[in-house]
């Protein structure tokens, strides 16, 4: 699974412990901050470059974090932080990062704070860390205080950090203070870390509801179920298997100039079941259903799959089909299979003769034609 | 660096699967079968919950092992282990693999098929065994190396698909891909190219696989029988690079076709994360284009189209292949049975027991059949079928007023039939009656092969509150012994070493020293002897003998002769006829509601 983005404040709950003086708060809360201030009010939803923005109020007086957050909510925000302001000079600021990679911990570090890595990789100087000696270098080197390190170290270790960006950090008299610290843990080590749950992990704006449908389904199966809506007026539609063949299909959409009327982008796999699959076939459909394209096309295709039998996951795609048919042939839509793997024969036979009786067919391939057949034919279609 | 391929060619193919996948096991068999081996790949399973997993070997069905654990697997099952399959969940996959490399260090590698395995497990697992094994995956579907092992659902899990791919054909082609489905599109592209494949791996789409691009690629340098190398890539990690650099240093000197998928990311705003951990373009080096051209500029044919990719096999050094068919389709019409017996006895013969007018003397006796039938093995000693004799013949019945024979007579007397008066007798045998033998029989077994004194092991137990079963008696007591135990303690003299007899013996000095009473009873004695028969005499081993106990076996020493005694009360009392047994009043002592 992909590696998720925590929220600031339990990045920092974890990285400093009690010592963390930063409070939550959502929308209709009122943050209980101690002292007068000056604060930083910022939105914790893993988004990049606040300051930009404007997603971060500085100088801040404690009776008016809330206010602060107004106009966050209005686009849509809902998640807050209010830390106190440090009084520091700018080149007190520098960037570091840990990432977790294949042989240890990759550290980079530049002594200027703020900055974009990528656009100055002259300034970035890189470590990795394997043991303990590694530690007490990096820690001459970029000055960050060796009990920090050992903390960050921990949390990989514990709490199955996958990165840790800090831009900046700051060091007043040996002590540290992280002023923007972003983490993505492993999504895969929910069950083994005890500092955060998925509670924890960002919210990201809006999701359409059918990629939302999609990822609730997802979470109740150990089979790949993914959904992507790109456009909502698109004219291709996908319903693809395998990580591998989804993309595969999808390239060949791209080359033959047709990448913009991708609908959707997405992919069943892993085994799901017939229901599985009839559940997500249906979040397809209604979003054909919804586009206003003229013509459209749906692509059911996929590689010649190992284990996925193609019985069982047409079953579901045709029971999802019957439900739609009528609505789907009135919106001139046609239908393109290629299909490989266990029950092959069987499932391919079904959804011809289902597709045929619907008049929905445009023609349906097994492992004999190449991967691509389907998507070829769907094209000339709309672009006939 | 390895030459793992050439010892799997030559027959090095044992397979241990942790935990249970039956279709890719199924598959595997079909595999081994069709290739013309003569036992499956697959030597056990561990997995909870059953003893056997039931399978087809061509179109005969047979049961594969299975064991809770690793340490359980006996040594004629594990000694030819050189591969592990990992089909458990990615939370279970680390700790299931340690278990596994400790247990066989000797493997050659293995894959895991779960997705979802922290990364900090993949990078810990890498540490460990990457520089010594082939290890595939997380996220893998498998290894393959046609005609010589299928290891996971590489390949495809149909029979026909195995036949289609010339899966047991060996070919020239090496497959490596990211993704588990594109290994097996490229085997079938391969196959349908008219050529076939030496040697396929799938690395796992994520983020960390144990077995690297660069690791496989040196598997493949040195294996003579791979003449060129297709590969899946896609878009997100820098992994081809790691080719590009292996062409430029010529440490990778056969052809490489390679499709970087992921041109597709180009048309969106935002690079997107498609179905695989890594594919996600995090900087302008690891997009598909920029991969394909670096790749290309080394030397490589990467194609832009999968057609053009799939057609470039046809121009790889290696000869072709002619595939029989229709062998697989042959066992497509195998069923499934839905119950699994074997033969307990022999009932198409039967001995010849008169002859000429006179009694032919017969080899086997009453007792002798029974241990036959419930051991399923033959026995080898004469002490195993006297002993068993011994105690068919003592336990037939111990008088009318054990609660078993009152209720078989009870029952009779109500006018019930044979079967239900004997039932309602065998139903009453458990804990404290009749029940106890299979139970001691745990505890003298368990208590010698732990190593506890008989003291310590007396007040563990009395701590715990529980009873030891085989010890203790209603009626006899130090100075009025139960006879049959006396009669039965004699075959001890018989034996070499008794370890749980005297065991049981150590324990009854500790407990009748407290009570004249807790003596060892005839339930103790048979289950103490016994068992050191069937270890001495018979060969059990321990796991076996634990096998009997789990089973409820020694239990069957009393059912089987006691059904003769219920029998025999039921018949006496349909003999008398007495009418209906009451319960008279005065023996009951009656509660009376409180007012």
């Amino acid at each position: 699974m992909p590696r998720v983005k925590l929220t600031e404040y339990q990045a920092k709950r974890i990285l400093l412990g009690d010592a963390y003086s930063g409070v939550s708060f959502s929308s209709g809360e009122t943050p209980t901050v101690s002292g007068d201030g000056p604060f930083v009010v910022k939105v914790d939803q893993g988004i990049k470059k606040r300051m930009k923005q404007g997603l971060l109020a500085l100088n801040v007086a404690g009776t008016d974090c809330v206010s602060a957050t107004n106009a966050w909510e209005g686009k849509g925000f809902a998640n807050f932080i209010v830390e106190p302001m440090l009084p520091h000079d700018a080149s007190e600021e520098r960037y570091v990062s840990f990432e977790r990679v294949r042989d240890g911990i990759r550290v980079l570090y530049a002594r200027e704070g703020g900055i974009e890595i990528e656009e100055h990789p002259d300034k970035v100087e890189t470590f990795l860390i394997r043991g303990a000696g590694d530690v007490s270098v990096v820690s001459t080197k970029t000055g960050i205080p060796h009990t920090f390190i050992e903390s960050v170290l921990s949390a990989f270790e514990k709490e199955y950090f996958a990165f840790l960006e800090i831009n900046p950090l700051v060091i007043q008299n040996g002590e540290i203070h992280l002023l923007d610290a972003a983490v993505l843990v492993d999504s895969s080590a929910q069950f083994f870390a005890n500092g955060w749950s998925a509670s924890d992990i960002v919210k990201q704006a809006k999701k359409h509801p059918r990629e939302a449908a999609v990822e609730a389904l997802a979470e109740t199966t150990p089979a790949s179920l993914k959904l992507n809506v790109i456009n909502p007026d698109g004219s291709l539609y996908f319903l693809l298997s395998g990580g591998g063949g989804s993309i595969v299909i999808a390239d060949e959409a791209e080359l033959l100039g047709m990448g913009k009327e991708i609908a959707n982008y997405g992919e069943y796999s892993g085994g799901p079941t017939r229901e599985e699959t009839y559940l997500y076939a249906k979040e397809v459909f209604a979003l054909m259903l919804a586009s206003s394209a003229p013509k459209k096309a749906l692509v059911i295709a996929g590689g010649v799959a190992n284990f996925t039998d193609v019985k069982t996951t047409f079953g579901g795609i045709i029971d999802a089909l019957t439900e739609y048919a009528d609505a789907l042939r009135a919106g001139n839509v046609r239908v393109y299979v290629r299909r490989g793997g266990p029950n092959e024969t069987e499932g391919l036979a079904r959804m011809g003769t289902f597709l045929e009786k619907e008049r929905l067919l445009g023609s349906v391939y097994g492992s004999d034609a190449v991967i691509t057949s389907a998507v070829d034919d769907a094209i000339t279609y709309l672009k006939s | 660096m390895k030459s793992f391929l050439e010892q799997v060619r030559a027959g090095e193919d044992g397979v241990l699967v942790m935990g249970n996948h039956p279709r890719i096991i199924q598959s595997m068999l079909d595999f081994d079968y069709l290739s013309g081996k003569n036992a499956p790949s697959v030597r056990a399973l561990i997995t909870g919950n059953r003893k056997a997993l039931k399978c087809f070997w061509g179109k005969k069905e047979i049961l594969i092992p299975c064991y809770a654990n690793v340490s359980l697997v006996p040594e004629e099952r594990a000694k030819r282990v050189r591969w592990m399959l990992n089909v458990q969940s990615g939370r279970r996959a680390f700790d299931s693999t340690v278990s596994f490399f400790e247990a066989f260090p000797e493997a050659f590698g293995g894959t895991i098929f779960a997705e979802n395995v922290p990364e900090k497990h993949a990078t810990e697992l890498i540490a460990r065994y990457g520089a010594t094994k082939l290890l595939s995956g997380p996220a893998s579907v498998g290894i393959l190396v046609p005609r010589a092992l299928k290891l996971g659902a590489i390949g495809g899990v149909d029979a026909v698909q195995i036949e289609k791919s010339h899966l047991t054909l060996e070919g020239s082609i090496a497959v490596v891909s990211t993704s588990g489905g594109m290994t097996n599109e490229l085997i079938h592209g391969v196959a349908a190219s008219g050529k076939g494949v030496s040697f396929a791996l799938a690395i796992g789409g994520d983020r960390f696989p144990v077995a690297s691009l660069s690791e496989v690629l040196a598997v493949i340098e040195n294996d003579p029988h791979s003449k060129a190398l297709a590969y899946f890539g896609e878009l997100g990690g820098v992994d081809e690079y790691e080719i590009v650099e292996l062409l430029k240093s010529k440490k990778f000197t056969k052809p490489v076709i390679a499709y970087i998928a992921g041109i597709i990311d180009e048309a969106f705003d935002e690079h997107m994360q498609f179905g695989h951990a890594k594919a996600l373009v995090a900087r302008q080096d690891e997009s598909a284009r920029a991969k394909r051209e670096a790749l290309r500029a080394a030397g490589a044919i990467a194609p832009d189209t999968f057609p053009e990719f799939l057609a470039a096999f046809r121009k790889t050094p290696g000869g072709d292949i002619v595939a029989p068919m229709g062998i697989a389709d042959d066992l497509k019409s195998r069923r499934e049975s839905i119950l699994s017996t074997r033969e307990i006895i022999n009932v198409d013969t039967a001995p010849e027991y008169v002859k000429n007018g006179a009694l032919v003397s017969q080899t086997g006796s009453f007792s002798r059949n029974i241990l036959s039938a419930l051991l399923a093995r033959k026995p080898k000693s004469e002490v195993t079928v006297a002993f068993a004799d011994a105690v068919f013949s003592l336990l037939i019945d111990h008088g009318g007023a054990v609660s078993g024979a009152v209720n078989t007579m009870v029952t009779a007397r109500a006018g019930k039939d044979m079967v239900s008066s004997l039932a309602s007798g065998l139903l009453t045998i458990g804990p404290r009656f009749g029940g106890a033998i299979n139970e001691s029989a745990r505890t003298w077994n368990a208590g010698f092969a732990s190593g506890v004194t008989a003291s310590a092991f007396v007040e563990q137990e009395t701590k715990a509150g529980r009873l030891i079963l085989g010890i203790g008696h209603k009626k006899y007591r130090i100075g009025l012994l139960d006879p049959r135990v006396a009669a039965l303690s004699q075959f001890a003299t018989l034996l070499k070493n008794h370890p749980r007899y005297d065991f049981a013996r150590q324990v009854e000095e500790v407990t009748t020293a407290k009570s004249g009473s807790l003596i060892l009873n005839v339930d103790g004695i048979i289950a103490s002897l016994f068992t050191d028969i069937l270890s001495e005499c018979e060969g059990f081993t321990d796991a076996e003998l634990k096998a009997l106990i789990d089973a409820e076996f020694f239990n069957a020493l009393f059912i089987i002769p006691r059904t003769v005694g219920f029998i025999s009360h039921f018949l006496e009392q349909k003999e008398n006829d007495e009418g209906l047994f009451r319960l008279p009043e005065d023996l009951l002592f009656t509660r009376k509601p409180e007012k």
